[in-house]
């Protein structure tokens, strides 16, 4: 994986990069809880929410792709959660309705994230007085991110460098060893952490 | 003058029932460096884990371990951790924070610093370890070697009477080695060094203790201790070519 990948283009120099960081947060939220709370199905405010978005992303000088892949990858679990709606009666529009909703929330988060260095969203967070314990997991996750990603590409280069014929079914198991041995490793590191936390005077409380 | 590191009689079985640590004991005093060596699975890392705390899983109300005098148990432990500095052997598992800064201020934190004070403190540690204006540098940029001065400074923050020093020197290249051993040789807290560098243990040490099978085999000083052939060899260690060679600078 890039190392890249989450900061890539959060440090550009656009208007909306500039914004306070604490009230493009409040923003974000807002929008998410307007579009995903308001009772009644206006089509014209998705229009006008989604209009503003595209505005947004336009004016954050980020290329479209990059966003638009994203909003690709978090899509899958948004359908499939609309899909159950499928199986009641009037479910189309149901359907419809969700899927529009998710997707304007999807593209609020994704357009905050990918225009705001991840340290600067959790100092703000911090600053919002988010529990201790949120903000510490969310900066851990980022932090160790990375070191997963290089295991497990140094995994599958170990594992490539040993495999001499590659059957689809093959694959598929060594993948599954490697999912394996990763949460092994993950958790043994989880623990090694820990115990480095708790060496700088870490108290659970 | 209260030794540094006083162990008596320590004993500890893993999770799983075998015996790691047979009735240890020892002491370090104040300012003294001391290479913990001894072959792979010997119990270097558990007895230096158990320093601060960190092992057994249960904490005990009594502790073989003592502290600059205070013996290690779960009502001292924040006093002992932060007399304590360990220096783990991953420097991934020690930088667990999203910057330098973050990381290096991690400690002072939990003992109540902030704002300016704080600011100054985490500066000052920076400087100490020449990384001086790495403050917003995220960890997963920077090279072994400063990975692991990082993790030094954020141990040297909380001003430490013990360093605890698990493998310091074995995945650094020989310049990052030679780095830290000129950073550790400033200091004046004592330290417990395990360590296979055998090269380190004879500059730096003044004391070495030959570890095997979870008991004491040998103390002494590293130049008479580590040129026993015999005895390196039958505890997975072997004669280091420092000491067959004569160095007309060396101090030994």
């Amino acid at each position: 994986m890039n190392p890249e990948f989450i900061d890539r283009y959060s440090r550009l120099d656009s208007p909306v990069h500039k914004l306070p960081v604490g009230s493009k947060i409040v923003a974000a939220l807002v929008l998410v809880l307007g579009v995903a709370l308001w009772p009644a199905v206006p089509w014209q405010l998705f229009g006008a929410v989604g209009a503003l978005l595209l505005a947004l992303m336009l004016l954050s000088q980020i290329p479209p792709r990059f966003l638009l892949r994203r909003l690709l990858i978090a899509e899958p679990f948004a359908l499939s959660i609309a899909a159950l709606a499928l199986f009641q009666p009037g479910g189309w529009h149901i359907f419809l309705v969700m899927l529009t909703k998710s997707t304007l929330c999807l593209a609020a988060m994704i357009l905050l994230t990918a225009t705001t260095p991840f340290t600067d969203l959790l100092a703000a967070l911090r600053r919002a007085r988010i529990p201790v314990v949120f903000v510490t997991t969310l900066a851990l996750l980022y932090r160790y991110l990375f070191v997963l990603a290089d295991e497990s590409s140094r995994m599958r280069r170990a594992r490539l460098s040993r495999s001499f014929a590659e059957h689809r079914a093959h694959q598929w198991r060594a993948l599954a060893t490697v999912a394996g041995q990763l949460f092994i490793r993950a958790s043994g590191r989880a623990e090694r952490i820990f115990a480095a936390m708790s060496a700088r005077g870490w108290e659970q409380k | 003058m209260t030794n540094a590191i006083e162990v008596k009689n320590l004993r500890y079985r893993y999770p799983d029932g075998s015996e790691a640590l047979r009735g240890v004991s020892f002491s370090v005093g104040a300012g003294e460096r001391v290479a913990l060596i001894g072959p792979n699975g010997a119990g270097k890392s558990t007895l230096l884990l158990h320093l601060n705390g960190l092992l057994p899983e249960r904490a005990m109300e009594n502790s073989a371990v003592q502290i600059a005098g205070d013996a290690v148990t779960p009502a001292n432990f924040s006093k002992v951790r932060k007399n304590v500095g360990f220096l783990f052997q991953d420097p991934e598992d020690q930088l667990f924070c999203p910057t330098v800064f973050e990381d290096v201020a991690f400690g002072p934190r939990q003992f109540g610093l902030h704002g300016a004070e704080l600011a100054a403190k985490v500066g000052a540690a920076l400087a100490q370890v020449g990384l001086t204006g790495y403050e917003n540098r995220p960890p997963h940029h920077l090279s072994r070697g400063e990975k692991r001065r990082v993790c030094l400074a954020g141990v040297l923050v909380c001003s430490p009477a013990v360093l605890a020093l698990d493998e310091p020197t074995t995945d650094l290249d020989p310049r990052g080695r030679r780095e830290l051993k000129a950073l550790l040789r400033e200091l004046p807290a004592a330290q417990i060094i395990a360590t296979h560098d055998l090269e380190l243990v004879v500059e730096h040490c003044s004391r070495a203790i030959l570890f095997d099978r979870g008991a004491i085999i040998a103390d002494g000083p590293p130049a008479t201790l580590l040129a026993d052939e015999p005895l390196m060899l039958a505890h997975g260690l072997e004669r280091p070519h420092i000491l067959s060679h004569h160095h007309p600078h060396s101090k030994t």
